[in-house]
């Protein structure tokens, strides 16, 4: 599993030839191997752009970002980078078990149509193998991509807002099946997300971030054991702890 | 929807049915002038078994320009489009390039390619020119109309230039395409007509062209009419398979 050093990284994008917006400012933050962080912070305040410099969608202005010692470029083209985002992203023409084929396809490696199906399987999407995506419930087509994500086997997962798009209740229950996979897994994870309870539900640090320009604010370690379950989201520790960083959040 | 739909098909064919009529009135009466024949008299040209036969040999021609010109101007504007997606210097030239190409008069180029090229390739060519651009212009549009998480979608997966082009990209441009060659059908036509008024063998052009001079103004609207009807076909045919695909991608 990955490890990431993210060290003194700041990002400015250019609004016009003379000046710019600085996104990100001095943002400090390592990832254990096998560790899940979650990032919570106020719009705006460059989670998400944080996550794409760690995809090497984007490059940064000054810092370095290294994933087990390497840039994050290397990860991509080696095709350990598994990530999902608010909307799915899935391929409108394919079926589901199609579009789980198509990381395979870019890696140039055969097929594993049964490590697809167990992946479907792990995402509980057994029997839809042949839908097209418009066939999907939200949280079913969310969770395909998920399921995506997880095909090649990442050694780095990187979730933006993933259920952001979804009702309470399917975000709740999406929460503890994430966490169901996660356990099996153990993968290296970054997840961007608005919701404190997500945050402190799934992670085991969130990282709290303040806007303009972003910076890292606290770090806040979440000490309850896994498997985290309903129970755990109603004990008196987990709404004192999601009550402190909803108070880091407020300006 | 279902009890509408017959309803319309039939307001549609009433509407047609009555235009057809007052056609026939209009001719009848020579209130339009001699240069309105009645819509029977242009029908009568179909069942005359020698200028049937003109006008199946004339249709068949400026059909096989339009065509060829149809088919070259798809694989040259596609290929450019192509060319211009994976090689970005290229692009603002080849932009350029397109644009001044269209913007040069058909009627000027004619001659040109008389007396380049020769008087049976002419009407492709000049058919050719405004279906590259279109194509040129719906392909390009259409590969850069993927959405932006598709891309980083791919990105993510380290998928290379030419993998998002044919998983993501090529798909995504499909209708955008098939909306070009929509266009373009008509104007092969347009351009292979005007290609023959240069001194083209045989075609439609020509025959409108004689029929105008010879004052034969039934025949010429019989001729119009073929033209027209090839177009409608060709328009008919390509919108049915944009159905298709747009069905299939998206």
């Amino acid at each position: 599993m990955a490890a990431i050093e993210i060290r003194n990284v700041s990002k400015a994008f250019a609004l016009d030839g003379k000046r710019s917006v600085l996104a990100l400012s001095g943002v400090e933050l390592t990832v254990a191997a096998g560790e899940l962080v979650a990032l919570i912070g106020p719009s705006g305040c460059g989670k998400s752009t944080l996550l794409h410099l760690v995809a090497a969608l984007d490059e940064v202005s000054s810092g370095s970002i290294l994933i087990d010692g390497e840039p994050p470029s290397v990860l991509r083209e080696k095709h350990q980078l598994g990530i999902a985002f608010q909307e799915h992203a899935l391929l409108p023409w394919l079926s589901v078990e199609a579009n789980l084929a198509l990381p395979y396809k870019i890696a140039r490696r055969p097929t594993d149509y049964d490590h697809i199906a167990n992946v479907i399987h792990l995402v509980g999407l057994d029997g839809f193998e042949s839908a097209r995506p418009r066939q999907l419930s939200g949280g079913m087509r969310q969770r395909a991509a998920i399921a995506r994500s997880l095909c090649l086997d990442p050694k780095l997962l990187l979730l933006d807002e993933p259920f952001g798009a979804l009702d309470a209740v399917t975000r709740h229950s999406m929460n503890l099946e994430l966490q169901r996979i996660w356990v099996q897994k153990q993968i290296t994870t970054m997840l961007v997300t608005h919701s404190v309870e997500e945050a402190v539900f799934l992670a085991d640090r969130v990282v709290v971030m303040s806007g303009r320009p972003g910076r890292v604010a606290e770090v806040i370690p979440i000490p309850f054991a896994r498997p985290r379950d309903r129970a755990c989201t109603r004990s008196e520790a987990f709404h004192q702890l999601a009550d402190r960083l909803t108070s880091l959040l407020e300006p | 929807m279902r009890s509408s739909s017959p309803r319309r098909f039939a307001y549609g064919a009433a509407g047609v049915l009555l235009l057809l009529a007052a056609w026939e009135f209009a001719g009848r009466s020579g209130a339009a002038g001699l240069t309105l024949p009645a819509l029977s008299s242009v029908v009568a040209m179909y069942f005359d078994h020698r200028l049937a036969a003109l006008l199946y040999r004339s249709a068949t021609a400026t059909a096989g320009s339009a065509l060829e010109g149809l088919f070259l101007g798809v694989l040259l504007g596609s290929g450019a489009a192509f060319l211009t997606h994976l090689v970005a210097p290229l692009r603002p030239g080849l932009d350029r390039l397109a644009v001044t190409v269209n913007a040069v008069p058909a009627i000027a180029l004619g001659p040109i390619f008389i007396v380049m090229v020769s008087r049976d390739l002419t009407p492709v060519l000049l058919a050719t020119i405004p279906v590259f651009f279109i194509i040129y212009v719906a392909v390009t549009s259409g590969l850069r109309s993927t959405p932006t998480r598709l891309n980083e979608m791919m990105l993510t997966f380290g998928a290379a230039k030419l993998q998002r082009l044919m998983y993501v990209e090529l798909p995504y441009a499909m209708p955008s395409f098939l909306s070009g060659v929509k266009v373009s059908v008509t104007s092969a036509m347009i351009g292979a007509i005007v290609g023959e008024w240069f001194g083209a063998p045989t075609g439609l052009g020509i025959v409108i062209l004689n029929t105008m001079q010879n004052f034969q103004i039934p025949l010429m609207w019989a001729a119009v009419l073929v033209t027209a009807a090839i177009s409608l076909a060709g328009y008919g045919i390509v919108s049915l398979a944009e159905v298709f695909t747009v069905r299939r991608f998206t």
